[in-house]
């Protein structure tokens, strides 16, 4: 019985990961429908229980909540290409100029472990409530992770391969072309993939802590009305986005990783 | 003769480390420099400045509301890490082990993992209400699927040679727990480990200011809100220094007690 359950099977598979799937529904659906619609909503539901599955999809119907989404997405886009455009050049850089490097790693590894949250409170009181600062929060939860990864890869360069391209007398466009850039994308990608999931927590937490706007704001109204359908149904959306980019962005890195060259 | 080795190996490593630590000092003297001057050019009067942040930070230090939050914040953190990673650990090494679990759950754990914690918060202070429950509820969240998905992969990673030995030999399935699947999971528990504790610091800091309860996290919030950013720089110093710390010493424990993982420990 147990070799059968665990075998490698592809139908069993299948099935396993749909049972899972219909145990987790049908149990959400239970404590939903027998706990306080103030509480927990379940996910399809019935009149005295709305589902947040059926919420989320009449959401998309919604002009004020496709909107919200749109507001979100530009915040999101907006911080995220700001901080890639700044840090990967910049940690390319780094590997160029190795006492810059050496002069800066230990400042880029304190601010990568500060926990940006704690400065939203000084970007609310030095920039205010605009469009901006969400910005800049965003900014500051995907800069970090980008940047100290593309120092790690940095750090990797072989310092034979400059000296090589040195001695053939190549040129510093070629030098960053084919050794600096092969070299520390693979690592940008993988401080990209952090911070895609990053970005994501310090737009919600700006949009919750400076002014609300967007998804936060969905999440915000709903729970202060104990709409637990709104709730999670805006959560459900939340995570189905950060699943997805999360899945683009390991695949980039898992076709760029062959540059790497440990394997070699 | 003993004399003359230790000059020849030792001088050239430590005249090349003082370089190092100079470049390193002068950087974080012009950061500090350029901060001061500039905010005292062009940023409004209650930014902070590092100078007066070296002014206030011994009276920050010892006011015993900063201890008393610090102490607040920590604690929580310690526990709610220490309740994630037995939890963690344990669905973590059945998933690894057991294909039947790693299928049920594994979407799940992904999900969640992936899920921006904030966004769950308001659900989080509506079920455990606006008191530290909350708070504990939100750091062990942000914690345990790391490591469970660490766990996790760790447990899968275990050497098949290492598994047929242990069949070989007849060991009992407490020998295998225990001497060879812990063992050989032990880094990347360790790198899921750090990442839950980044992301549980981040998890008390935000449920602090979300339902203002007392906490580092909130005497930030409530200095920055009456402009005394000096005093509010301090507590961020604090938690930077929690996470520097925190990074050195799992990096000792590795060194000082798992040498041969640390290549893996680091890179994972």
């Amino acid at each position: 019985m147990l070799s059968i359950i665990n075998s490698d099977n592809r139908w069993i598979k299948y099935v396993t990961v749909c049972l899972g799937l219909l145990l987790g529904a049908i149990a959400w659906e239970i404590f939903g429908l027998n706990s306080n619609p103030a509480f927990m909503a379940p996910l399809i539901g019935n009149d005295e229980h709305p589902g947040a599955a059926v919420r989320l999809i009449s959401n998309f119907s919604d002009q004020e909540f496709v909107e919200s989404l749109i507001g979100s997405a530009r915040l999101f886009i907006t911080g995220f290409t700001i901080a890639l455009i700044i840090a990967v050049p910049f940690g390319i850089l780094l590997a160029r100029l190795n006492w810059l490097r050496v002069a800066l790693d230990t400042y880029i590894l304190m601010l990568y472990v500060t926990p940006m949250v704690a400065l939203i409170p000084f970007v609310l009181a030095m920039m205010g409530f605009d469009f901006w600062p969400k910005v800049v929060v965003v900014f500051l939860f995907s800069f970090f992770p980008v940047l100290y990864n593309t120092l790690e890869g940095a750090r990797s360069v072989k310092p034979e391969l400059l000296e090589v391209a040195h001695s053939f007398r190549s040129n510093e466009i070629a030098l960053w072309t084919d050794v600096l850039v092969p070299y520390t994308l693979p690592y940008a990608l993988t401080g990209i993939r952090q911070a895609t999931g990053r970005a994501l927590v310090g737009m919600i937490a700006a949009e919750f802590f400076l002014s609300t706007s967007g998804l936060g704001k969905e999440i915000m109204i709903s729970s202060r009305t104990f709409d637990m359908a709104g709730v999670l149904a805006t959560i459900i959306l939340i995570t189905i986005i950060g699943v997805l980019m999360m899945r683009l962005a390991q695949a980039l890195e898992q076709h760029f990783s062959s540059w790497r060259g440990l394997e070699r | 003769m003993i004399v003359e080795i230790f000059k020849k190996h030792q001088m050239p490593r430590l005249r090349f480390l003082n370089l190092d630590l100079c470049a390193k000092i002068i950087a974080g003297i012009m950061i500090l420099v350029i901060w001061q001057i500039g905010v005292a050019l062009f940023a409004a009067n209650f930014v902070a400045k590092p100078l007066s942040i070296i002014g206030v930070f011994p009276d920050v230090i010892t006011d015993e509301v900063f201890i008393e939050a610090t102490a607040a914040t920590l604690s929580a953190v310690i526990k709610g890490l220490f309740i994630a990673l037995i939890a963690g650990t344990i669905v973590g090494v059945a998933m690894g082990r057991v294909k039947f679990f790693d299928r049920l759950l594994n979407l799940y754990i992904n999900g969640f993992y992936t899920m921006p914690m904030v966004a769950a918060l308001p659900l989080l202070t509506i079920w455990f209400g606006y008191e530290s429950n909350a708070r504990l509820a939100t750091i062990v969240f942000a914690a345990f699927f790391s490591i469970a998905m660490s766990a996790r992969d760790g447990a899968r990673a275990v050497p098949p040679e290492y598994l047929e030995v242990c069949s070989a030999y007849r060991a009992k399935p407490y020998h295998i727990w225990f001497d060879i699947t812990v063992f050989s999971s032990l880094p990347y528990l360790i790198a899921g480990f750090r990442l839950a504790a980044g992301r549980a610091l981040v998890g008390a800091v935000i449920a602090e200011f979300f339902i203002s309860l007392d906490g580092l996290g909130m005497y930030i919030l409530s200095h920055t809100r009456s402009f005394q950013h000096n005093e509010a720089v301090v507590g961020v110093l604090m938690l930077i220094a929690f996470g520097l710390t925190f990074e050195s010493t799992m990096n000792w424990v590795m060194r000082r007690y798992f040498p041969w993982y640390r290549r893996e420990g680091r890179g994972a």
